[in-house]
């Protein structure tokens, strides 16, 4: 049995809707299957008032163990450090995640805000968002750079907004199971395993891309969405076109651009107007070309690709 | 047989090389010019063809930039809207045929 819990600072509850939506396991498998103890949980968890306090302050004490604490939105500072904007349970949020990230066997957390800091944290953030151990690309965060569970872990990313549902209960389960020692971290803290390939690794468009054929319009079929529509799936790492979303597709493949949201700097260009959905340009060439191409391979490889595109490559071949 | 392409693309050679004046220059090189050229265009006529050429900044051959260290010539063979085979510019606010060699301001690869 592992117990765990999950709070909410700066969100939308995006993760948590996302986490509901979970199939493989979902999350009714993570209890009967998977021997994980809800403690509460903010669209579960049915302690009100003084009951919630109690079992957060038991959880504090180490009366209860906690096993797992899962924290989804940003940690909010705001006013002035005091994070009284966003109190939760009789005090700041920010105390409670401080107290239970310090008794915690594991810390995960869920989607960009409490990775990264997300969009509340977008200039000029005026909640004072942080992310759990970064803000943005920095490392430190709330909980600081040297933070570690007592697992001996740093906090575990897993960002994205929302992030997929297999992606949260799958690693709750190798937390649960023990396994948590084996997920291997990359740089950002996010779990190798989901996120050292690209949102373009899977991507249906993917010829379209090596012959520099372009996409002009949303939801065409054919066209890469990367040289016109702004696409970040060529420097973004997830697995979205490995595991599908809802089993069944993702945003690229049914013609929508990747914003990158599991990479610290989304949103992109702090959303300055006519930076979404347009690929920003110098002397119109991509600002931002795909991750470890440079701007002479890509100005060659381009001319090389379209000289040999073949013409089934400027069609569209998904017949429906 | 010739296509509508294969006359639509005569017409505007013959355009381009009777003289008419194209803006060229400056070339939409942040995205912000690029915006402002593509409003133009759309509230154009789709057969306003001169016009379309005029805005669009047209040549007949690749433009080099000055001061560019990257040795680049912009065509429409390296454009991301040009169509290999068909020989053609995909820019919803273009949609004409074109040759790999001519030139618009709103080039990008
Ligand atoms: S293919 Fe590119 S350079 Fe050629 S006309 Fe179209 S936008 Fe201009």
């Amino acid at each position: 049995m592992a117990n765990l819990l999950w709070l909410q600072g700066g969100a939308c509850s995006g993760n948590t809707m996302s986490f509901l939506n979970a199939e493989e396991p979902s999350a009714c498998d993570l209890v009967t299957d998977f021997g994980i103890n809800v403690l509460w949980h903010p669209s579960l968890g049915v302690e009100l008032g003084d009951n919630l306090q109690r079992l957060l302050n038991d959880c504090v004490s180490g009366k209860t163990p906690l096993d797992i604490f899962v924290f989804e939105g940003s940690v909010v500072n705001a006013p002035n450090g005091t994070g009284e904007w966003n109190r939760f349970a009789g005090k700041p949020m920010k105390q409670w995640v401080k107290a239970l990230s310090g008794v915690a066997t594991f810390v995960v957390a869920i989607g960009d805000c409490a990775t990264w800091g997300g969009i509340p944290a977008t200039a000029p953030n005026p909640s004072e968002s942080q992310g759990l151990q970064f803000l943005k690309r920095n490392h430190g965060g709330f909980l600081g750079k040297e933070f570690r569970s007592k697992a001996g872990l740093p906090v575990i990313n897993i960002p994205g907004c929302p992030a997929h549902p297999d992606w949260i209960t799958q690693i709750v389960v190798a937390v649960a199971t023990g396994r948590g020692g084996e997920i291997g971290l990359d740089e950002l803290q996010r779990p190798k395993t989901f996120f050292q390939s690209f949102t373009q690794t899977g991507c249906t468009r993917n010829m379209h891309f090596a012959y520099k054929v372009s996409a002009t319009e949303f939801g065409q079929r054919k066209g890469c969405l990367y040289y016109d529509l702004g696409c970040r799936g060529p420097m973004t790492h997830s697995p979205c076109n490995r595991i599908l979303w809802n089993r069944q597709s993702s945003k690229t493949r049914s013609g929508m651009p990747c914003l990158g949201c599991t990479e610290p700097e989304f949103p992109f260009f702090d959303l300055a107007p006519g930076t979404v959905f347009k690929t920003q340009t110098v002397m119109g060439i991509p600002k931002d070309l795909p991750t470890g191409v440079d701007k002479k391979g890509y100005i060659a490889l381009t001319g090389a690709a379209k000289n040999a595109a073949p013409a089934w490559a400027e069609q569209d071949m998904f017949i429906v | 047989m010739a296509t509508g392409d294969d006359s639509l693309r005569t017409m505007l050679r013959v355009m381009l090389q009777s003289g008419l004046k194209t803006k060229s220059e400056p070339r939409a090189y942040t995205s912000e010019e690029g915006l402002r050229i593509a409003a133009r265009l759309r509230s154009l006529s789709a057969t306003a063809f001169a016009e379309k050429l005029t805005v669009a900044g047209f040549t007949l051959s690749p433009y080099a930039p000055p001061h560019s260290e990257d040795d680049l010539s912009q065509s429409c063979e390296t454009c991301m809207y040009y169509v290999t085979h068909r020989r053609f510019c995909e820019l919803p606010e273009l949609n004409v045929p074109v040759e790999k060699e001519w030139s618009c301001r709103l080039w990008r690869i």
